[in-house]
């Protein structure tokens, strides 16, 4: 079908933009894709991303512009659409059926009666397996088909989600063209190597489509980079000609101020605030001890399996232990609860913002003042006035954009939501102690940056910071302890103040 | 630095273009069950004149009192993401109480069934929240046990106040404006939950149970106590309606006057706005739901509607009102 002498391009957009009222989310955004290219798309929170990326996949129309696939014109009418032109798309938030195998979720798109998978309406379940099979071992994985998605990792789930991907171009012929909205935002470091190994096998049957906030990864994975800010494509580079820390000027427009932080050993005259000891949970994590200090950062590296997440929510007294014990700042008991551990000063911002940090749909001044009224309060009524004029207190001092603390906080973007979930606990008149769960996770690095900012600056007014950060860089950037996980197990602690950790023996002591 | 924040701040535009439209809907929120009553009020006044001068108003307001007082209840409830379903039930079970007590111990009667009915909506909510028993299931189930009570307390027939019904009966009959007074209590109630989930703590919490149960649980907030004074605050509310009956009809029976008012109280609470996943709620906008409750039967006879179609002029009222003033803030997810 194609030209021997020309192949055409995978993908080629010509001016494309899309408008919602009059926010111009897409402007005139001309990109091109050769086979077998993998291209990193990057661009803060707001930048327009998704709203292309919703374009290629047949969710919205654009309004201007055209876009050809394999050389010829097309208008995608909806996702179907697109998914036979060859454009499947990973979203970030996984869409699989969980109750389903992993063949069933292969094959949903596959086209009636076309494949004879579905015929008249009734799976041909031999038919159905053996093309999943095949979509599987296109990619390079031996999952078995018939295996159900619940019992699967998060990373091999993300391998069905892009076999369903290719699948319907697969059937047709046709190069697929695989996007990934942020496929390792979630993933441990060791699972996002399986999956860059993954991609780069991609690249011998189809193309590319890679979206990232870590920009290391995209320089590793991508052949070449391109920039979105503010609707338009700024930039578009091949790896080999740009830097990371130009990447990160190109997309939030200045330069990163990352300073490299100074620190000290444990002052032994001081006592820890939080400090437990040989705590142990069936199953989870055993004989795990861990002092926290005031004014210091102690982040807790491991894999998904180490058990780092349980220790930092039963510190927080949202989950259970079996033996052992937890004490914080001088209090000692077998039952700890939430309400007694915010009561004796922790705090705790978890991994779920959405769902477990923040009620969306509240307003943030309401957010901010839920656990701890402060000045609000006047016994058990909060006035409304002096709730407002406290949250503008804390959006001025935790610079959080726009300044409109009577809206409904799921209207902001990432980061600041999670300034506003750190000035909840800020607003406590005796913190102690901060338990921050993934605190940068899903946030643009500019985003990322401010969020950490924040957080040097209340561990310098002598809180204490226990941080499971998302990977080794982050704790080596921002932590003064750092206590490594395995298998439940504490297989390494390092004072930064004397020590000076390789990011291989961190990563050894995690495996 | 100037620069930066100013381009920063292009950044987060999208976010603030959806902003004013989410207010918009606040608003509409907020007056869309008054003007919705208004408009029903005003066709019927055109249709037949004679309604609004023969006193209809005091009539509709007066026959709405009792669903007010549930619908008050049941949107509490609603509002912390739970459902009440034996809150009609206690406040039947409440009036028979009262018919019951009334002679005997005069004055404090009306205490004793409050303080009953309260207990009773607060069982409710230890179960639900203790045992964490689905608050559909669990009232459901406590929607047959109260009545079974009711049915044993009356033996079966209609009890009427033996004596000493005099200071419950004057409730109905004296009046603010030719407006009984049961409706009156209504309003007050009305206006003392407006306040306590604006400008009290408690409120705050239980709106942020009904909007995000888990982020509320991680922000310490009391979510058991919470959910457990909701479900008594029911209760209350069910056994002032039981007042409300007996101060109307001067006896009670598990058949008679509110044993039907489960489902109309909660189609009040919905044409009064409140959310029926959780977490929207405004109690003075309640008051025009339950009015409006009352108005369309008696409205569909005064103009003159076959009494066979009544139904169904009724429960098409009810689906496109609540179409139209049903908070759908909670993006598409309606339960």
């Amino acid at each position: 079908m194609s030209n021997l002498t020309t192949t055409p391009a995978v993908l080629h957009l010509n001016n494309v933009s899309k408008s919602f009222g009059s926010n111009r989310a897409v402007r005139g955004v001309s990109l091109s894709i050769q086979p077998g290219e993998v291209i990193g798309l990057i661009g803060e929170n707001g930048a327009g991303k998704s709203t292309l990326l919703k374009i290629l996949s047949g969710n919205y129309r654009h309004d201007e512009g055209t876009i050809a696939v394999n050389g010829r014109e097309v208008q995608f009418r909806g996702p179907a659409d697109a998914l036979r032109a060859g454009i499947g798309v990973v979203h970030q938030e996984q869409s699989l059926f969980t109750n389903l195998t992993i063949a069933e979720n292969i094959e949903v798109n596959t086209p009636i009666g076309r494949g004879g998978v579905n015929r008249l309406g009734l799976y041909n379940w031999r038919r159905l397996y053996a093309d999943a099979a095949q979509a599987l071992d296109l990619i390079g994985s031996h999952l078995n088909p018939k295996t159900r998605v619940s019992d699967l990792s998060f990373v091999d789930r993300q391998m069905v989600e892009i076999a369903r991907a290719i699948r319907v171009s697969a059937a047709s012929h046709t190069t697929p063209l695989v996007i990934l909205d942020e496929p390792t935002a979630i993933l441990e470091r060791t699972e996002t190597a399986i999956l860059e190994r993954e991609i780069s096998k991609l690249r011998d049957i189809g193309s590319v489509i890679f979206v990232s906030h870590r920009l290391d990864e995209v320089m590793r994975i991508c052949d070449r980079v391109v920039v979105m800010r503010d609707g338009e494509l700024i930039a578009d580079r091949t790896v080999d000609d740009v830097t990371e820390e130009e990447l990160f000027r190109l997309m939030v427009g200045r330069e990163t101020h990352a300073a490299v932080r100074s620190r000290r050993s444990i002052d032994p005259a001081n006592s820890p605030v939080i400090s437990i000891h040989d705590l142990t949970r069936a199953g989870s994590y055993a004989d795990v001890s861990i002092d926290a200090y005031p004014g210091r950062v102690l982040a807790i590296l491991g894999t998904s399996g180490s058990g780092r997440e349980s220790v930092a929510r039963a510190i927080f007294g949202a989950e259970g232990f079996d033996s052992g014990s937890v004490s914080i700042a001088g209090y000692s008991g077998r039952q700890l609860t939430i309400k007694k551990a915010v009561a004796l000063g922790v705090g705790y911002v978890p991994a779920e913002r959405k769902t477990e940090g923040m009620v969306g749909e509240m307003p943030a001044d309401q957010n901010i003042t839920l656990t701890h009224p402060g000045s609000a309060a006047l016994g058990p009524f909060e006035l409304p006035r002096r709730r407002l004029s406290l949250a503008r207190a804390w959006f001025e001092k935790l610079d959080i954009r726009p300044r409109e603390p009577g809206h409904t906080l799921q209207d902001f973007s990432g980061g600041n939501q999670q300034k506003v979930v750190l000035a909840k606990w800020l607003n406590s008149s005796h913190l102690k102690a901060l338990v921050l769960d993934h605190p940068l996770r899903g946030l643009d690095p500019g985003a990322a940056e401010t969020v950490n900012a924040q957080i040097r600056s209340v561990c310098d007014e002598g809180t204490a910071i226990i941080l499971i950060p998302d990977t080794i860089d982050e704790a080596l950037d921002i932590a003064d302890d750092i206590v490594v996980m395995r298998d439940g197990r504490i297989s390494g602690v390092f004072d930064l103040g004397h020590d000076n950790p390789a990011t291989l023996d961190l990563l050894e002591r995690m495996l | 630095m100037t620069k930066i924040d100013s381009e920063r701040t292009k950044v987060a535009v999208p976010a603030r273009g959806k902003m004013p439209s989410v207010k918009r809907i606040g608003g509409w929120h907020a007056i869309g069950p008054i003007v919705i009553f208004l408009a029903i009020l005003v066709v019927v006044a055109i249709l037949t004149p004679a309604f609004i001068g023969s006193g209809g108003l005091a009539i509709i307001a007066s026959s709405s009192a009792p669903i007010l007082l549930l619908a008050l209840g049941q949107a509490m409830v609603l509002n912390v993401g739970s459902i009440d379903l034996s809150n009609a039930a206690i406040g039947l079970l409440g009036a028979i109480l009262l018919a019951l007590t009334l002679g005997p111990v005069a004055g404090l009667s009306p205490v004793i069934v409050l303080l009953a009915t309260t207990a009773f909506g607060a069982v409710n909510g230890l179960i639900v929240a203790y045992a964490q028993v689905p608050s559909f299931a669990l009232t459901l189930g406590t929607l047959g046990i109260f009545q079974a009570v009711a049915l044993v307390a009356s033996g079966r027939t209609t009890v009427y106040v033996a004596s000493n019904g005099e200071g419950v009966h004057a409730l109905y009959e004296s009046g603010i404006a030719n407006v009984p007074m049961t409706f009156w209590m209504g309003v007050c109630l009305a206006v003392f939950l407006w306040v306590l989930l604006r400008y009290t703590r408690i409120g705050r919490g239980m709106t942020a149970i009904g909007k995000n149960e888990s982020a509320a649980i991680f922000s310490a907030v009391r979510t058991r106590s919470l959910k457990v004074l909701a479900f008594a605050l029911s209760g209350f509310a069910a056994g002032l309606a039981g007042i409300a009956i007996i101060a109307q009809a001067g006896s009670a029976s598990p058949t008679g006057l509110g044993s039907d008012l489960l489902l109309p109280a909660i189609a009040a609470a919905l044409i009064g706005g409140t959310s029926i996943s959780g977490g929207v709620v405004n109690p003075l906008t309640v008051i025009f739901g339950a009015l409006t409750v009352a108005l369309v039967p008696i409205a569909t006879t005064a103009v003159g509607i076959d009494a066979q179609a009544q139904s169904l002029v009724y429960g098409a009222v009810i689906i496109g009102v609540v179409a139209l003033t049903m908070s759908r803030n909670k993006s598409s997810i309606v339960k």
